[in-house]
């Protein structure tokens, strides 16, 4: 097992390597220049330059790329060209907004997939099933901007029941902050749902159909008990894999539901820092992103040790 | 602001300790986040808006864009030939750090000025000596009379602001001013939170900051529909850089009310004089006769309640309107064009427009120009681009012929950098450059107003740039909150809700 962990732990490092490697690369390939951008429309072409040699961008591409090496093994990624902060700490005052954003969208949308996964699974091929078969297609088909939009018009404009946009101001509470997470997770778990929805369906319909879910009804075992107990605890392995996956997505970045809702989350930083060509915000990211990704699988596979005591690593 | 009872449901109990907002806190929705507070540096309306309320400089501009003492306690005495400009400073100003501004703070703050910032580094050559003449004097000496100088130290973009001596460098990390308000915090895409400077002192000169907000706050909210959303539900009392489409909604609410910048500015087809195509006055004048003004207007902006088809660089209602120069604009005229082509010896190589869909309305028009310009015989090549690679791009004259721009209507024509042939569009005529440096030595409003005439006519003739037209902006307000004026630069120290 702990020979497991190290090799996954190094693994890791490899992929944060490759990514950052990448990264640093492809923003520099894209065409645009952040010194341009942060000095306005007026700004001479000497300007520029000269605000580039202070960024440090006029130096040779494989010098930047050596010297951001050096430092982010240190655990520094450098600093914001736009918000002239280290880099760290602008994706810490993200961290909040996004893990909380992911964690509470997830919710709905196990709250919304796992019952009706069942059922839809359990009621296979009547009426029932194909309607929430139908449904889940359509939630995963409405993009999550216009759902939102339509949520941001009508229950927070017209009816004001929730905050339209935002993260609170500086007084903001803990409640008032969560009070503006409801929108974007309701928005976030409907069309999240419906991938779960339609894994947990599978798996179930797989197990319901095995000889030990039989054995099970012939020994007299109730409905309930046969499908809660023995059916859904050997569906869960695809199930976890798929809501794992899903929680890695949503904590990189939902990135429309955080521009539509305002939301300062990574999703948004990774855009805006696309758009003002902050290279090191991007590079941060995406190093941020890799980790969140292996981290997530690997937990996802720890899991499984719960879930399926024959599972060994 | 009032902010309106929101969602009760599964937070409510958690709710109860949300601390209440003051009503006198005013939420302004402003289009994307300042990366600078230092306005010296930056030419970004974005960094104005939010920076003017806490950085102030010697003059600034009433409701009529008259230049009015803000530091300063009265207007300069300029000796006879225009080159001394003695400025009397306010006393018992004081700075949010707690120190008193005196003339070495202004002394040293305009020296950076003009090392540092656009405009100022625009005019250094021309400046002999900035001293402190005395504790509350300034004295600038100019090596050739400049009339645009007041206009350009009251410009609170590139501005010449002033900072404690202390700070001066290069690079200021924390800016601190004199204004009404005082930066008090900053969570970057979040909010810029500014509070009541209590040490403020009003000036002689320039209209009351009356501070009645105890804060202002600029929330940067990328999404337009976000801020119509936000205005609307009373998130916001103010929202900047609102889609035109939301102008009925806003109107028919019982929460806002539309706030029409009427007119706001000039779309431009910036041409490149440097290099390629558009170097031949010929081919010049051909898309200038080739371009349907009133089809591109109308494409970009849908509704003639938010433009108007004037050829006048300034419109009616402005010192500097005149008409001189304006039977160029709109011909809409392809087969004149065609002949001018045939002059020119055309030979079909591709006239390369530079756009981007930032601004969707630059490429609506660019889309209507292209159609026009091919009917005269042009080969056009459209080279649509996001913002960032626009702004580099068009500081290399080998990549475009025409970049798509645009431009609020500013207080003095001097400040429109795209006059000068230092600009990165090169437009450097003999004629045209003398005609811009009497309009600047020239000191009598009235000969001023004869000699921009002048300018705007060889605007037409040379096709020096290309304006194509006049557009409305909107922005938005809450139901009865007074005291804002609609400015591209809205100020809030006198903004009031309703009770």
């Amino acid at each position: 097992m702990s020979r497991y962990l190290t090799k996954r732990i190094l693994g890791m490092f490899v992929v944060i390597f490759l990514v950052l490697s990448i990264a640093f690369v492809l923003v520099r390939l894209a065409p645009g220049d952040p010194a341009s951008l942060m000095l306005g429309p007026d700004a001479t072409p000497q300007e520029v330059d000269d605000l580039r040699a202070r960024l440090g961008l006029d130096r040779p591409i494989l010098v930047q790329y050596l010297t951001f090496l050096a430092n982010a093994v240190q655990g520094d990624l450098g600093t914001s060209l736009f918000f002239n902060q280290p880099v760290t700490q602008v994706l810490a005052g993200r961290a909040e907004p996004s893990i909380l954003l992911a964690l509470f969208s997830l919710v709905v949308a196990l709250v919304i997939a796992t019952p009706i996964g069942i059922w839809a699974a359990y009621r296979r091929g009547t009426p029932g099933d194909q309607m929430s078969v139908t449904t889940a297609m359509l939630a995963a088909s409405v993009p999550s901007f216009l759902t939102g939009l339509i949520f941001q018009r009508y229950l927070a404009t017209d009816l004001g029941w929730f905050p339209v946009s935002g993260y609170g101001g500086p007084d903001a509470s803990f409640a008032t902050r969560l009070e503006h997470l409801v929108l974007p997770s309701i928005t976030l778990g409907i069309t999240n749902s419906a991938l779960i929805l339609r894994f947990t369906r599978a798996s179930m319909l797989d197990i319901l159909g095995e000889d030990y879910v039989r054995t099970a009804r012939a020994k007299g075992m109730s409905e309930r008990r046969v499908v809660l107990r023995h059916a859904l605890k050997n569906a869960g392995i695809p199930i976890i894999t798929v809501v794992g996956l899903t929680f890695a997505l949503l904590v990189s970045g939902a990135v429309v539901t955080e521009r539509v809702f305002n939301l300062p989350g990574m999703g948004n930083l990774a855009v805006g820092a696309v758009l003002r060509r902050d290279y090191p915000v991007v590079q941060g990211t995406l190093i941020v992103v890799a980790a969140i990704y292996v981290l997530v699988n690997l937990a996802t596979d720890l899991l499984y040790l719960v879930v399926d005591k024959r599972v060994k690593y | 602001m009032i902010h309106r009872s929101s969602f009760r449901l599964t937070v409510a109990a958690c709710a109860l300790l949300a601390g209440p907002l003051s009503a006198a806190t005013i939420d302004v929705a402003i289009i994307g986040e300042p990366d600078t507070f230092d306005p010296m540096v930056s030419t970004k309306d974005v960094v104005s808006i939010v920076t003017q309320h806490f950085v102030e400089t010697l003059y600034t501009f009433d409701d009529s864009w008259s230049v009015v003492p803000l530091l300063a306690s009265d207007m300069p005495e300029i000796s006879e030939d225009g080159l001394t400009y003695v400025i009397p400073l306010r006393e018992g100003v004081t700075f949010h750090d707690g120190s008193s501004m005196d003339s070495a703070d202004v002394k040293a703050s305009l020296d950076r000025w003009l090392e540092v910032a656009s405009r100022g580094k625009g005019i250094a050559d021309k400046v002999e000596t900035v001293e402190a003449t005395g504790p509350s004097e300034i004295t600038i000496t100019l090596k050739e009379p400049y009339a645009p100088l007041l206009s350009l130290l009251a410009f609170s973009n590139s501005a010449a602001a002033v900072y404690p001596e202390e700070i001066i460098a290069p690079q200021i990390d924390k800016v601190v001013g004199t204004g009404p308000y005082k930066l008090e915090a900053h969570e970057p895409d979040r909010y810029t939170q500014l509070v009541r400077f209590d040490g403020y002192t009003q000036p002689t000169g320039a209209a009351e900051r009356a501070q009645i907000p105890d804060e202002i706050r600029f929330v940067p909210v990328p999404d337009p529909n976000t801020r119509v959303e936000g205005l609307l539900s009373g998130q916001f009392a103010y929202a900047d850089g609102l889609s035109t489409e939301a102008y009925d909604r806003i109107a028919q609410s019982d929460a806002a009310e539309p706030v029409l910048l009427e007119p706001f500015g000039w779309p431009i087809f910036a041409i490149n004089h440097k290099k390629g195509l558009m170097t031949d006055l010929k081919v010049r004048q051909a898309v200038q006769a080739a371009l349907p003004f009133d089809d591109m207007m109308f494409a970009a902006f849908g509704d003639d309640k938010f433009f108007q088809t004037d050829g006048a660089m300034y419109p009616e209602g402005w010192a500097w309107h005149t008409e001189d120069g304006t039977d160029l604009y709109n011909q809409n005229d392809q087969e004149k064009a065609k002949a001018l082509l045939q002059e020119a010896g055309y030979d079909g190589s591709p006239l390369r427009i530079l756009t981007s869909r930032q601004y969707e309305f630059h490429y609506q028009m660019a889309e209507v120009a292209k159609m026009a310009l091919e009917m005269a015989g042009f080969t056009v090549e459209m080279d649509v681009v996001d913002w960032a690679t626009l702004a580099q791009n068009r500081d290399n004259p080998d990549l475009w012929d025409i970049y798509i721009t645009h431009s609020p209507f500013l207080p003095e024509p001097a400040l429109t950098s795209s006059f000068f042939p230092t600009a990165r569009e090169g437009w450097n005529n003999p004629e045209k450059n003398e005609i811009l440096d009497r309009f600047t030595s020239e000191s009598d409003p009235e000969k001023r107003k004869a000699v921009f005439a002048e300018l705007q006519k060889i605007i037409y003739a040379d096709v020096g740039l290309i304006k194509v037209g006049n557009f409305n902006a909107l922005q938005g307000k809450a139901a009865g909150l007074e005291g804002v004026t609609p400015s591209p630069w809205p100020a809030f120290w006198n903004a009031k809700l309703p009770e």
